[in-house]
């Protein structure tokens, strides 16, 4: 294998380029998927029927912790791969941690959210749009939960094994990942929440 | 690692970016804007976010793949803009 030093880790080899390029397709296709869930969010936001608009369930408070932790943990995976490219395997790990803990706080805070909704009478099936407005939220929330593991087992494999090619390559892969569902939330945050308590 | 290469200062301003688009994006909430006005703050907001991620965190220009990698985006991105207005379109605006 042809290990070029003078590009950081993840890129030293052929495979490891090719495998960041292919992660981009593949990201190219995740935004053609939320693309169709925002579409369908703003065909049906008016189709209330007898359930909440969505002025009348939105928070102020808990979306923008949401949204704070969310571009927290975006900036510390950051400084991670930062880290990671210095060559400091324990400045990464730091950074990765502290990463996974804003996203599970995140999480966290999502569900308690999911659980107020359903409880003041917003629950998936009462209408058009709380359905929507669930799916799209759901699917954001269960890519995070997916990332929270990924990331979990790239912190056990560096751990185990160092920085080499292919460690460095799946994390800079999964803070692609991870970013990217930073920016995701940045629409929701927008165009579902604020543009709904507009 | 000492505190400068620990928070380099791209990474550092472009999180201190995201955070004022935030506080800006918040203010369509927090005062009486028309519907017109708060959406072009929410469009400006939303999508220089996503320039910051992109080109601070994400590195999409710094291989030598950043050709197709841009190219991708954007095509994602067309997708997904044809997606979004064309349902609108097909769904809502057609029968107004």
């Amino acid at each position: 294998m042809k290990i070029d030093n003078s590009l950081p880790l993840e890129y030293s080899t052929e495979e490891n380029r090719l495998k960041i390029l292919g992660f981009w397709i593949f990201l190219g296709a995740e935004i053609a998927l939320f693309a169709t869930l925002f579409a369908t969010y703003f065909t049906l936001v008016n189709r209330t029927g007898n359930g909440p608009i969505g002025a009348d369930i939105f928070e102020v408070t808990p979306v923008l912790i949401e949204t704070i932790l969310l571009l927290t943990s975006s900036f510390t995976i950051g400084l991670g791969i930062n880290a990671m490219r210095h060559g400091s395997k324990n400045a990464m790990m730091v950074f990765f941690i502290i990463t996974l803990a804003l996203g599970a706080g995140f999480l966290g805070t999502e569900i308690f959210e999911f659980k107020h909704y359903v409880h003041i009478g917003a629950g998936l099936q009462v209408s058009a749009f709380t359905s929507i407005l669930l799916t799209l939220l759901g699917t954001h929330g269960a890519h995070v939960t997916l990332g929270l593991f990924w990331g979990l087992f790239i912190v056990l494999q560096v751990k185990k094994r160092g920085l080499t090619p292919e460690t460095t390559n799946k994390a800079f892969i999964y803070s692609l990942y991870w970013h990217f569902l930073d920016v995701v939330w940045i629409f929701i945050f927008s165009f579902v929440y604020l543009k709904g308590m507009m | 690692m000492n505190m400068k290469q620990l928070f380099p200062r791209g990474h550092v301003m472009g999180f201190i970016f995201s955070m004022v688009l935030t506080a800006v994006a918040l203010g369509v909430v927090v005062y009486d804007l028309s519907f017109k006005t708060g959406m072009i703050v929410l469009l400006v907001t939303a999508f220089m976010q996503a320039g910051v991620q992109l080109v601070m965190f994400m590195h999409a220009g710094e291989s030598e793949d950043k050709k197709a990698i841009y190219t991708n985006v954007y095509y994602a991105l067309f997708i997904a803009l044809v997606t979004i207005f064309g349902t609108l379109l097909t769904m809502i605006w057609g029968y107004q």
